[in-house]
């Protein structure tokens, strides 16, 4: 097996069941198991962000695409929720306003900390695809948490 | 996720967590320790020995159970912003919440505690009995 895909309803009822996917698919793909907590992280922090902040309890889907690349584990997830970049999130900043804010939250600080690969793009019609990409090995990962 | 509640006296208790905490969860958490509090209790031990996984959900969770142990009104949950900003602020003031305090993390979530900075303004210790002591 060289990728996984799965498609769920976007709720946060499917959480647990997202987790459960990437466990079992970075044990398939030889993902050392201290690496493995933190790339749960990344998946669950964006996913919750499209559910909460993209598709804002409208119906909708969630598609995560799952491969080994070499030494990295990446992960594709799309939507169909409106567009939103988070390269557009600001940095940690104190002094920022809160109605500054921008759509999504703490969850993309962590994914950025979590993974090497953290890239957006706009799908032509309509939606989002996310690339997410962390080494499959625990040590030279980047961030502290596994 | 599944909650236990041991009440150690009128003003102590201990919420023990089982499972997962994240964000169809999380509030549910912070709904349970407010009641507790408004029963009178003011020592809030939440033991996550069992605590498998922990989201930026729950660390919003923590902190308002946090504030609401401190007497104060618990931030707005969707706001994960302000939340962390909240966080941020008391680590950088050196305040500590004495009446809320964390037991026995895993080696995940206790690593998510320092990144964030949570641990710098509660209390956190290796198991349930030495939280109950303080």
């Amino acid at each position: 097996m060289t990728a996984t895909d799965l498609h769920v309803e976007a709720s946060l009822d499917e959480l647990a069941d997202i987790r459960a996917h990437i466990r079992s698919a970075a044990e398939t793909f030889g993902v050392d198991p201290a690496a493995v907590g933190g790339l749960v992280q990344a998946v669950d922090e964006w996913v919750t962000n499209v559910i909460v902040h993209g598709y804002q309890g409208a119906a909708g889907q969630v598609h995560i695409h799952v491969q080994r690349d070499g030494n990295d584990i990446v992960v594709r997830i799309r939507d169909s929720a409106p567009v939103f970049d988070p390269a557009t999130a600001p940095a940690f900043d104190p002094d920022l306003p809160l109605e500054r804010r921008p759509l999504g939250g703490l969850g993309i600080a962590l994914i950025r900390e979590l993974c090497t690969v953290f890239d957006h793009r706009a799908l032509p019609d309509g939606g989002n695809e996310v690339t997410l990409r962390r080494p499959a090995a625990a040590a030279g990962r980047k961030g502290v948490a596994t | 996720m599944k909650t236990t509640i041991d009440r150690v006296s009128d003003s102590v208790a201990v919420l023990a967590m089982d499972g997962e905490l994240d964000a169809s969860n999380y509030q549910a958490l912070i709904d349970t320790g407010q009641s507790l509090y408004g029963e009178g209790v003011r020592t809030l031990v939440l033991d996550l020995s069992d605590l498998k996984y922990m989201s930026s959900s729950g660390l919003v969770a923590v902190h308002s159970l946090a504030l609401v142990y401190r007497g104060e009104a618990p931030p707005d949950p969707e706001a994960g912003w302000q939340a962390f900003h909240a966080v941020q602020a008391d680590a950088d003031s050196g305040v500590r919440h004495e009446s809320l305090r964390l037991a026995a993390p895993s080696d995940d979530i206790g690593t998510m505690l320092d990144r964030t900075g949570i641990n710098r303004f509660l209390p956190v210790f290796a198991d349930r009995d030495s939280a109950l002591a303080g």
